[in-house]
């Protein structure tokens, strides 16, 4: 009689196994379907590095090399000079390689203005390698084209309808719960 | 510095045939499945009733224009088996697609329909390959051998009442002949590409093969003793007040799992087990003879099923509503009776494929020689022995 | 097996030699064995490595200690910052960095988390090998999830370069324990479907039980480790045994089986994802919803001279890696001990005298990851 039992068994387990399977065709499909509707990426989703620039057009990057010394893969090149007039540096030359990069935010987690930011653009297909060494106008026109960008300091910041660029709402901020939750605690009492 | 150039809109977005893949549409894709069948129906109708009738009507029904009408039958036959495979390679593919939560094709045609064809069209443009090392001749032959043996059980499957090509009084030992036909081709197809992975495959088809047949002729056997005659359209007759699936149950369970076996089908897909031997015995096969393995692959599943329907449950058999039994209005709906049945056995097989791993081929074989032979004889003793006190 | 090549036995016509990869669906990448076959039986294997080597550790020479953490992510790619706490433990204990209690357990709840999208990557692929199509896609669902909420918080979903010297690098996302406890309660559903399809399989038990069998003496001898050693009965967990991180103030257990068979390994690894799932409930709980991440770190790693070994339990076993510090702002030497490198070593063993189709099977349940193997 066992095996009459073992046979019973594996035509039970059989059976499960399939109603199992079946079960899955009165569930929605969870496919995103991409290239006709954008995925909605979280702030913080590292999908390329952009260069902002200050609202008057003016450069944010101090040129300080920070980015430059984190970077692992050591993908960044900075040229600088000392500004003629006044303080600090001007660039000349600020390139990243992002067909190299290892998008690790290493740079935006080091950069002191928040500069260099992480961006949700990750089209970045193309036919030419040579076209994603990307120089300082790149980097530039990604930002401009960025509807929102984050980096650690300044968390997620937008840019408005008129060009201005401000900060996102708490509740566009990923992390920092305390921050998060201490002004709705004071609400509450 | 020189600014690289970034367009407006440098990503590639491709056009859509007027398909809006956020609005569900049900109803379209059983449309398109809809007018697959409803074309198999008409090719059923127009093969087994339109060319007699046509013949008759010229008065061509003797001699060479009988010998005619069966090329033109066949030809349609081709064009059915054609319908098939690409019915049924969207039906499979729609299928996991809805198991495995996801969609399958949907971007040719609605809902996907026409992707397969367009699927047909690539394969035909493809190169054929031949590889360096293989055996050039039965090369060639082997997916046409495979195709041929699919395609000549067609001749006595029965799709309605009087509805079949030959209805010979040795249908099922014909049935035998053909089907072990179809291994051959996979045998020397795999022999014959000049790749171990491919040898390895023929090799186990050739000893699923010599596995499972004696099973399967065992339990042709037990069939054709219950209905006392080896004619298909006589099987089926017999079969009118009690369907063979309930005396015959154990045949029954057998005849399913020899059919999964003959089929090269999950659980026991050995020869082309594409995690273990990539594609196995097809492995170096592109264009055209891929399609034609394909092809007889997809017919095969068809007409196994459909093969199960005539031996077990009861064929073309279903109720007339008061239609004169040989005219044509009974023929198209026991034709579509047939085809309904198949159609469930096919969606089950699909549904195995669709759950199961893959058995170990020596497995399969233990399995065959020490259980499935002496459980078919068994069958066959109880089936000769229930017809002796019940008839 | 010291050769290097399979050449053909003189005189020995039945043998026949197949190069078993690198390009071939079932070896989890890039691993080639070398295999005679005698009909359908292996009487000799020869494995074969390196098709992925990249110099990661020669290269971590060259790199400052942050740095370094983003390479670690790059070894076994399924299981994204498991990689990175050993090396962080290391430089944290030569350098006497205090971890806040909650920087602990948000690193252990990710630990957990990527077990869990491991082990699903495992079943999938697993049952892939075997031949059923539909469980790959249904765990690669799941991983989605983890990957989401991966995602929400550290920027990436593969490699999240989320760990730091003294905590995590920045604070979990508002919504990461809700979504962490919504997916628990899917995954616990999604387990029942699981067993189902896997474990409760006759076809699985045909194809494990019995299959590949590793015996104690063996696993021990050869340095096997992870769910692999704890199919053959040793119970042996680096989160019990040298526990790190929050791992003390969790309830769980090891999950041992004295076969030491491919089914074992299946079952053992079940039971792993039931043990995951119940350490992630508790730390859901346990884990301040506010709090520091990310305790006291000087600017400049500068560890000094001296060498230290970590190791953590991954998903695949036991990873270690020893630091050599010179003093500098790189380290002397980083070398990784990886679970999965140490794991394949069984396959010559396993392998010779099986059925063909059992190599497969075999191998899907080692899982290895060729990124670690191959560094």
């Amino acid at each position: 009689m066992s095996l009459l039992q073992e046979v019973w068994q594996a035509v039970k387990a059989i059976g499960t196994g399939m109603a199992t399977v079946h079960k899955r065709v009165y569930e929605d499909a969870p496919t995103e379907f991409y290239p006709y509707v954008k995925p909605d990426l979280p702030p913080v989703s590292v999908q390329s590095l952009a260069l902002v620039e200050n609202e008057d057009g003016s450069e944010r990057c101090i040129v300080c090399l920070q980015c430059e010394r984190a970077c692992p893969a050591q993908v960044i090149t900075i040229e600088r000079h000392r500004n003629p007039e006044g303080k600090g540096f001007l660039i000349d030359r600020f390139d990243i390689d992002l067909v190299n990069c290892m998008y690790c935010a290493a740079c935006v987690e080091a950069c002191p203005v928040s500069s260099i930011v992480t961006i949700q653009d990750f089209e970045m297909s193309t036919y030419d390698l040579q076209t994603l060494k990307a120089d300082i106008d790149f980097l530039h026109e990604q930002a401009r084209r960025a509807r929102q960008w984050y980096s650690p300091k300044f968390g997620v910041e937008l840019r408005t309808e008129d060009g201005r660029i401000e900060k996102a709402p708490p509740e566009m901020q990923p992390g920092g719960l305390a921050e998060l939750l201490k002004p709705a605690e004071e609400v509450d009492s | 510095m020189n600014p690289i150039p970034i367009p407006e809109d440098r990503h590639f977005r491709p056009r859509l045939l007027g398909y809006d893949p956020q609005k569900s549409r049900p109803w379209l894709e059983r449309l398109v499945y809809s007018a697959y069948v409803f074309v198999f129906w008409l090719i059923v109708i127009g093969t087994y009733a339109g060319v007699p009738a046509l013949f008759e009507a010229l008065g061509w029904n003797a001699g060479w224009g009988f010998v005619l009408m069966r090329a033109l039958q066949v030809v349609l036959l081709f064009l059915l088996s054609a319908v098939i495979a690409l019915l049924l390679i969207l039906v499979l593919r729609k299928y996991l697609g809805k198991v495995q939560e996801r969609y399958g094709p949907m971007h040719y045609g609605p809902a996907g329909g026409i992707q397969t064809v367009f699927d047909a069209l690539k394969l035909l443009a493809k190169e054929d390959f031949v590889p360096a090392a293989a055996d050039v001749l039965t090369f060639r032959l082997a997916p046409a051998v495979t195709f041929v043996a699919s395609f000549a059980m067609f001749a006595v499957v029965p799709f309605a009442s009087g509805w079949v090509l030959a209805d010979t009084n040795v249908g099922l030992i014909y049935l035998i002949a053909v089907s072990t036909l179809s291994a051959y081709g996979v045998l020397l197809g795999g022999v014959s590409s000049g790749n171990k992975w491919a040898l390895i495959g023929a090799l186990r088809a050739g000893a699923q093969m010599v596995s499972y047949e004696i099973p399967l002729a065992l339990v042709f056997l037990t069939v054709a003793v219950w209905a006392g005659s080896l004619s298909l359209g006589r099987i089926v007759d017999a079969q009118l007040g009690l369907w063979n699936v309930l005396p015959l149950a154990l045949s029954f369970v057998l005849y399913v799992i020899a059919s999964l076996a003959e089929l090269k089908h999950i659980p026991f897909d050995f020869p082309e087990a594409e995690s273990e031997l990539i594609a196995g015995y097809n492995v170096e096969y592109s264009g055209m003879s891929f399609a034609f393995f394909f092809l007889a692959e997809f017919v095969e599943l068809f007409l196994l099923p459909a093969l199960i329907v005539v031996f077990f449950f009861g064929g073309w058999h279903g109720p007339l509503f008061g239609l004169e039994p040989g005219s044509l209005a009974a023929g198209a709906l026991e034709s579509l009776y047939f085809t309904v049945k198949t159609a469930v056995w096919v969606w089950i097989f699909l549904w195995i494929r669709a759950t199961l791993p893959r058995y170990r081929d020596d497995q399969l074989m233990e399995f065959a020689w020490k259980a499935m032979i002496p459980l078919a004889l068994f069958g066959l003793v109880l089936a000769a022995y229930l017809r002796l006190i019940w008839r | 097996m010291s050769t290097m090549s399979l050449e053909p036995v003189r005189g020995r016509t039945d043998e026949m030699i197949v190069n078993m990869g690198p390009q071939h669906p079932a070896t989890h990448g890039v691993l080639r064995v070398v295999l005679g076959l005698e009909g359908e039986r292996i009487t000799r294997a020869v494995p074969h490595i390196g098709y992925l080597h990249r110099n990661h550790e020669k290269i971590e020479e060259a790199r400052s200690y942050p740095q370094v953490i983003a390479y670690t992510d790059r070894m076994d790619y399924v299981s994204g910052t498991q990689n990175e706490l050993p090396f962080v433990l290391a430089v944290e204990d030569m350098l006497g960095i205090e971890v806040p209690d909650r920087a602990k357990k948000i690193r252990t709840m990710f630990f957990e988390l990527y077990r869990l999208a491991s082990h699903l990557v495992w079943m999938g692929t697993a049952m892939l090998d075997l031949g059923a199509i539909s469980p790959f896609l249904y765990t690669f669902w799941d991983r989605e999830i983890i990957l989401g909420i991966v995602e929400k918080t550290a920027g990436a979903r593969m490699l999240p370069n989320y760990y730091t010297f003294g905590g995590v690098r920045r604070d979990v996302h508002p919504d990461f324990f809700k979504d962490t406890a919504d997916f628990l309660d899917h995954m616990e559903r999604r387990m029942v479907d699981y067993e189902h399809l896997v474990l409760e399989s006759p076809v699985v038990h045909a194809r494990t039980i019995g299959v590949g069998v590793l015996s104690k003496e063996r696993a021990i001898a050869r340095g096997v480790s992870g769910p692999v050693l704890r199919a053959s009965g040793v119970a042996y967990d680096v989160r019990k045994a040298f526990p790190y991180d929050a791992y003390p103030d969790v309830e769980f257990e090891i999950p041992t089986s004295p076969d030491g068979d491919t089914y074992a390994r299946f079952w053992v690894r079940f039971q792993e994802m039931y043990q995951s799932i119940r350490i992630l409930r508790q730390l859901v709980e346990l884990t301040p919803k506010t709090g520091p991440h990310k305790g006291k770190a000087p600017a400049r790693i500068k560890p000094p001279a001296g060498e230290r070994y970590r190791a953590v339990e991954n998903s695949r076993g036991e990873l270690g890696v020893l630091v050599v510090s010179d003093g500098t702002d790189k380290p002397y030497r980083v070398k990784h001990r990886g679970a999965a490198f140490s794991n394949l070593q069984i396959v010559p063993d396993l392998f010779v005298g099986a059925k063909f189709s059992d190599s497969i099977a075999i191998l899907s349940s080692l899982d290895p990851v060729f990124g670690e193997i191959d560094r």
